[in-house]
């Protein structure tokens, strides 16, 4: 099956993006409320968009529906390593998302995919990113790319809860 | 009779006279993790790298090096722990932009169950708050179920799984 093409996202796109990510960022926020917005993010994330588009380490790709619909994205990025451990290049996938009524279609395996294999055409050989812990359909989908768990980042508000 | 009193860990910021027990003291806690997590193995250089990056860091009001000895009021008492935190400014996309980061904490191994960790980590969090952080983070390599564990009684809930995968091989 071909499916909905894949294509590297161009400044058009941008306001696309932006609704897109804001989806996203909602569907974290009511899974677990410590991923609140700024009230800034979205102006940010317009410019930030703007700037990753034209930016060569940058990768943005989108999945669009009959040449119009933008349904899904994924976004990664090359970045030197710590310089301590392995690996001296790291990938870093920092966003893939797609529309609710397109999932399940194999749509964010290949956005995902494709990603990774512009990662690896730019010199990166191991790859991450972070998935939210309640976020149990996305951890689902990274391991069944073969992704494995390397850290679990822990976090605890200034004044401790009283739970 | 006066019953002996366990020693008082004493905990201080590190100077930069303190760079080559900092730097052996790293190289304990990278070699341990990559000793237990293949995939955080070491380069070549990460000592040369530690030695060049510490003198950096101390100049830089974000990040906290501390040290710490077995007993209070000996200043010159050989450091056997160390802990490095960082305040991050994340940019404007989650509401508390302010993340004290907890990024190592070591105690050499014939220290431990001492006091020390939880001394160093006391006083490093302290210190992240009082430079504006609204929430802590820590990661944890998977596996490590007694550091989770202690974090978890500090307050610490997961947040986020960091995955990674290897691209080329297959
Ligand atoms: C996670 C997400 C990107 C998956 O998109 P998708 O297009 O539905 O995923 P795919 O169809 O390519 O799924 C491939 C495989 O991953 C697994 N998978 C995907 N979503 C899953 C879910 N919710 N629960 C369990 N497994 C899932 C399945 O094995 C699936 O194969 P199958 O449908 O044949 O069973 C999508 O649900 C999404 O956008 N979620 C919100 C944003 C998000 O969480 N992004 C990831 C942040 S780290």
């Amino acid at each position: 099956m071909e499916g909905i093409p894949i294509r590297n996202a161009r400044r058009g796109d941008i306001p696309s993006l932006l609704l897109l990510w804001g989806a996203m960022m909602r569907e974290f926020e009511e899974a677990d409320a410590r991923f609140a917005l700024h009230p800034g993010a979205r102006e940010y994330m317009a410019t930030t968009f703007a700037a990753w588009i034209q930016d060569p380490t940058r990768i943005v790709v989108v999945a669009e529906e009959r040449g119009r619909l933008v349904v899904g994205f994924a976004a990664g990025v090359v970045l030197a390593g710590n310089g301590w451990q392995v690996p001296v290049r790291l990938g870093r996938i920092s966003d893939t998302y797609v529309a609710a009524p397109r999932r399940r279609q194999g749509l964010a395996r290949r956005l995902a995919g494709r990603v990774m294999d512009l990662l690896y055409e730019k010199g990166v050989d191991t790859v991450r990113l972070a998935a939210a812990v309640r976020n149990e359909g996305a951890l689902a989908f990274w391991r069944s790319m073969g992704w494995s768990d390397l850290e679990v980042v822990l976090e605890r508000p200034v004044e401790p809860d009283a739970d | 009779m006066v019953e002996p009193q366990p020693p008082r860990p004493s905990v201080r910021a590190a100077r930069r006279s303190d760079l080559q027990v900092l730097t052996d003291l790293r190289m304990r806690f990278l070699g341990e993790a990559a000793h237990d997590e293949p995939r955080l193995r070491l380069m070549p250089d990460a000592r040369v790298r530690t030695e060049q990056a510490f003198p950096v860091w101390m100049g830089h009001d974000d990040r906290v090096i501390l040290l710490a000895a077995p007993s209070e009021g000996e200043d010159e008492a050989t450091p056997v722990a160390y802990a490095m935190g960082l305040l991050r400014r994340a940019p404007p996309i989650l509401a508390s932009q302010n993340v004290g980061e907890i990024l190592e904490v070591y105690v050499t191994p014939e220290h431990r169950g001492e006091g020390l960790a939880a001394k160093l980590v006391a006083v490093l969090t302290d210190a992240l708050v009082g430079r504006g952080a609204e929430v802590l983070r820590s990661a944890v390599p998977v596996g490590h179920v007694a550091a989770t564990a202690r974090l978890e009684r500090a307050g610490y809930r997961p947040l986020q799984i960091e995955l990674e995968r290897s691209l080329g091989a297959g």
